[in-house]
């Protein structure tokens, strides 16, 4: 079950592609003993690149860089399969009321900023006579390199031209085009078809513009910037260094804090907490602003560990820490100076207390809950699938699932839950989600600390993968170093960065690759981020099918 | 698997029991049969599923007295006549058809592992008569599609249902609860054009009223909007010649939407009663009058004429509070008591009455409803949300559909094969169809007692 995780320098086999030597640090063949003393490693296997629609995060900000603000008209709602709605953008199409949304969207932005004389000459730079003159023309190619993130072809130019010459009034014309261009495909889809690379059959390279995209759109959520789509048009991405010198400075820049909660977001599941909901009978301390303290505190941790620390990111699994305001003080027993309902303080906890890191929040322990009552089993197989990317299989067909049978008399939760443990049929399973779920007991289903349930005592002791362990901050110590994390981290990342699953079959290598990368830099997130874009994967594809 | 070999006809109009047949409903006019319409020149029938999760209260049997829990779904009668069962007791003032009995007679593929669950198979039986898709199932995150579109596609899509009336959307999707199992795949729509295609139902009153009663039509606005769009078009054809198989379908898919949008944008206004623009919230039953009444002033000026309304989404976590019950009603159906489900079973069917109200109300001038003119199709995800049973499939047909649907009339089936209800329906609108069904489940018998 645990991945082996080999140091990122021994894969040194020159019979690799020149680029894949030069990620792995193998570069120069005539230093370093790393490069001859290791056994040669499997070959990277390069898959079809993925097509996708921005999501709607990434598709407003671009808007956003283009028009400035322009409000948040209705478009279509990402969907998330396997945690990422870049991998329901990549396999999902658009439905029809759908395509209507970025119509009416089009309408809506291109509105705002043309019918107002101030802002629609800020964003054309110069006042058009006509629709055909040199000012409409340079805007046209400005706005539609920084829309298509790559230069117009002439085709395109003339294209847009002629939508604009399609009205007498020239601020009508290019407000017309700008909203074709907006609903461009070019421009609400992103490729990753590449050309053939003349050095291997079956291999094509990501051209620089493509690449630009990509990075942009992963690293920062939004479209390349103007130094980058410089980079781009001067052919630098593919120059030595050049990509990681553009690498390092969007790494750099804070606007990849946004991609990193992104990623969070959907790694952690808070579209799930969003949707989650108490019982306020239960629990009569349940707010609106408990709950959205709760979303808020989760990436403050991620934030802090990541930015401010830039420490081994499988600590927000361990970290005595946490980050709360008026509420949720009040919520989890601590008495924090300075919390009111805006201010977030940062309190050091025990290093042995049972609320360590992420698992030890609201938002885990709420979503992984029902509306009453704990879920061991929903708790377990969040750590057991999310975190260690193990798979739980489906239970079997016609179980009884009812666990609140009468017997005579009352059972606790998890007393019923060891039917399931009993029973063949359900046990394997089981066994690999509610020891591990056991252990977060002393949490109510509202988060809160509980010293034991209704008088009974509360039983936290558990397991995790059969190691034996009590309560959930041996838990988070154990996953703070535990060998699968960071192989799982990256994977999730991967699939993130990729937007589509990855192939066991065929993407090993190339996840070993870059998890030792992520290793090899302490496990920081940036190393993980840097190594994903840095990896051949990222600019390589095979070419699709029809075109081989 | 095998296939159940009891005759349909065996149970057919009350004969295996000699059931007493009894008009219950409250209008005898409404029971009597009335001549088709279809040929008349009108404005043609309106399809739709009205579709609530999780299925219904579990009880050991179905259409027989029992220990344990009652079957307050299955009528004590079958054939013409029928009383409706206590769970029934909400569409009684409306013409409408029951069969019970049905299951998937659709394979279960060995791998990969998880296909025959009722959340899936059931569905995917329910709306396209097909099984899931075993490429890119994944049970353990709930991850699957559809392999073909749902029947509310095949109809809106149908060439002999749209003739020569065409309308302006050539279908609605329309949601109540927001509720989701997940986010992505049929836990969040019902109706699919095809694999991964997802048509997913607008659940905002206020931006449905836009849709349907707000958006610019007809003026140079509407045609300077509508005449950019072929810009659009010709700029992807540049994409599309280097795009794969797959990834050209979706492109596809787009653009032949965005001939829709344009075709919408470049017609002339059409008159409706503007409703005004509707309140939010409250409870799940004064939701569904919302984008009911909606719905029925769009569908009498002939916007559409097919639509689907998910009044709660498979594995639905609504929490129906308003009748005491605090946790989501998946776990409800899991972990929770019988008397819970049932009351939570009482509010959708009495959302699904409250639905066809709104239909019923809007007469046309020779004093025919919407609902005359419908056929709703009304079902769930599976019989017993319990152990996930789909051995009893809710099928609930209501309304005449201009004269072809025979209301009053209880079937029952037991282990009858799901797609005899989907052919029903096909040739109760009025679409010669040989045959229907897929992967095992193909028949060419519908119910021909519910036909006229």
């Amino acid at each position: 079950m645990t991945l082996l995780v080999a140091p990122p320098a021994v894969r040194c086999d020159m019979r690799l592609a020149p680029l894949l030597l030069a990620f792995l640090g193998c570069a120069d063949t005539s230093t370093g003993p790393a490069a001859v003393a290791h056994p040669p490693a499997a070959e990277v296997t390069f898959v079809p690149g993925a097509f996708g629609r921005l999501t709607t995060r990434q598709y407003r900000n671009l808007v956003e860089d283009l028009l400035g603000d322009v409000g948040e008209p209705a478009l279509p709602a990402d969907t998330n399969p396997y945690l990422f709605e870049s991998i329901g953008a990549t396999t999902e199409p658009l439905s029809e009321s759908g395509v209507q949304l970025y119509e009416e969207h089009a309408a809506a932005v291109t509105e705002a900023v043309f019918s107002e004389p101030g802002r629609r000459r800020a964003l054309v730079g110069c006042e058009p006579e006509t629709v055909t003159d040199a000012c409409a023309l340079a805007f046209l190619q400005d706005f539609g390199r920084r829309a298509y993130r790559r230069p117009l072809t002439g085709t395109e130019e003339a294209r847009w031209l002629s939508v604009a010459a399609a009205s007498s009034d020239p601020w009508v014309g290019l407000r017309s085009a700008v909203s074709g261009m907006l609903q461009s495909p070019w421009v609400v889809y992103r490729t990753e078809l590449g050309s053939p690379d003349p050095d291997r059959s079956g291999l094509h390279r990501l051209d620089d513009h493509e690449l630009a995209s990509r990075l942009a759109f992963v690293l920062w959520n939004r479209g390349p910037d103007d130094a980058l789509l410089d980079a781009a048009d001067a052919g630098r991405l593919s120059e030595p260094g050049g990509l990681e010198a553009e690498v390092d400075r969007m790494l750099a820049d804070t606007r990849v804090r946004q991609s990193t909660e992104v990623f969070f977001e959907q790694y952690l599941d808070l579209a799930r907490f969003d949707r989650s909901a108490p019982d306020p009978g239960t629990f009569p301390s349940w707010t609106p602003a408990l709950k959205a303290a709760m979303r808020s505190e989760t990436l403050l941790l991620v934030d802090e560990l990541v930015y401010r620390k830039d420490a081994d990111v499988r600590r927000i699994f361990s970290q005595r820490r946490a980050f709360v305001n008026d509420v949720l003080a009040d919520h989890y027993g601590l008495d924090v100076p300075g919390a009111s309902p805006i201010t977030f303080v940062p309190v050091d906890l025990p290093p042995d207390a049972e609320r360590a890191g992420v698992l030890g929040l609201g938002a885990f322990l709420v979503m992984n809950a029902h509306a009453t009552e704990t879920s061991p089993t929903l708790r377990g197989k969040y750590v057991v699938e999310r975190v260690l990317c193990s798979t739980v299989p489906p239970p079997p067909g016609d179980i009884e699932l009812d666990l609140s049978e009468e017997t005579g008399e009352p059972q606790s939760l998890r007393e019923r839950l060891e039917q399931h443990r009993d029973d063949p049929a359900c046990s394997a399973c089981h066994a690999l989600m509610d020891p591990t779920g056991f252990l977060f007991e002393h949490f109510d289903a509202s988060g809160a600390w509980r010293a034991d349930d209704d008088g009974s005592p509360i039983d936290a002791t558990g397991a995790l993968q059969g190691q034996e362990l009590d309560g959930a901050g041996a838990l988070g110590d154990m996953l703070a170093t535990h060998p699968s994390v960071g192989p799982c981290m990256t994977r999730q990342y991967y699939r993130h960065a990729h937007g589509r699953l990855d192939d066991d079959d065929l993407e090993s290598v190339t996840l070993e690759q870059i998890s030792g990368a992520f290793a090899a830099g302490g496990h920081r997130f940036g190393a993980l981020q840097r190594a994903v874009v840095l990896h051949p994967s990222f600019r390589f594809v095979a070419a699709p099918a029809e075109a081989r | 698997m095998t296939r159940p070999t009891l005759s349909r006809r065996t149970f057919l109009r009350g004969a295996a029991r000699g059931a007493s047949v009894a008009l219950a409903l409250p209008t005898l006019e409404a029971m009597l049969p009335r001549t088709a319409r279809a040929d008349e020149g009108g404005l043609g029938p309106i399809f739709g599923v009205f579709f609530w999760a999780n299925g219904l209260p579990w009880h050991a049997g179905h259409g027989s007295a029992q220990a344990g829990p009652p079957d307050l779904w299955t009528p004590g009668e079958t054939g013409a006549g029928f009383t409706p069962s206590a769970l029934q007791a909400p569409l009684a003032g409306h013409p409408f058809s029951v069969v019970t009995g049905l299951t998937p007679w659709t394979d279960i593929p060995d791998s990969p592992a998880g296909q025959g669950d009722g959340h899936m198979r059931g569905f995917m039986v329910a709306l396209t008569s097909d099984r899931p898709r075993s490429e890119g199932f994944d049970h353990p995150t709930h991850t699957l599609t559809a392999r073909r579109q749902t029947i509310d596609q095949v109809v809106a899509r149908d060439a002999r249902f749209i003739g020569d009336r065409q309308t302006r959307f050539r279908s609605l999707e329309l949601g109540v609860s927001t509720a989701r199992f997940h986010d992505y795949g049929h836990w969040n729509a019902i109706s699919y054009n095809g694999p991964d295609a997802l048509n997913p139902p607008e659940v905002d009153p206020g931006r449905l009223y836009d849709r349907l009663f707000g958006a610019p039509t007809g003026d140079a606005e509407a045609g300077r909007r509508a005449a950019l769009l072929d810009a659009v078009v010709d700029d992807a054809a540049s994409l599309r010649a280097r795009l794969g198989a797959d990834d050209k379908a979706r492109l596809d898919a787009h653009l032949e939407h965005l001939f829709e949008v344009q075709r919408r944008l470049a017609l002339d206004d059409i008159a409706c009663d503007d409703p005004g623009r509707p309140s939010t919230g409250g409870d799940l039953l004064s939701q569904t009058g919302i984008m009911a009444e909606l719905l029925a002033t769009g569908l009498a000026c002939n916007l559409t004429r097919a639509f689907s309304f998910m009044l709660t989404s498979p594995a639905t976590t609504h929490a129906f509070t308003e009748v005491g019950v605090v946790t989501d009603m998946h776990t409800v159906c899991h972990a929770g008591t019988w008397e819970d489900v049932h009351a939570i079973t009482e509010v959708q069917m009495t959302c699904f009455g409250r639905f066809l109200d709104a239909l019923a109300s809007r007469v046309d001038p020779l004093g025919d409803s919407l609902l005359d003119r419908a056929l709703i199709y009304g079902t769930s995800e599976y019989g017993e949300g319990y152990k996930h049973g789909v051995s009893e499939m809710p099928v609930v047909l209501a309304g005449r559909a201009d004269g072809r649907l025979v209301p009053g009339v209880h079937v029952r089936d037991p282990g009858g094969n799901m797609a005899r209800a989907h052919l029903t329906i096909l040739r109760g609108l009025g679409l010669a169809t040989p045959s229907f069904g897929f992967s095992g489940s193909e028949t060419t018998e519908g119910f021909d007692e519910l036909l006229a």
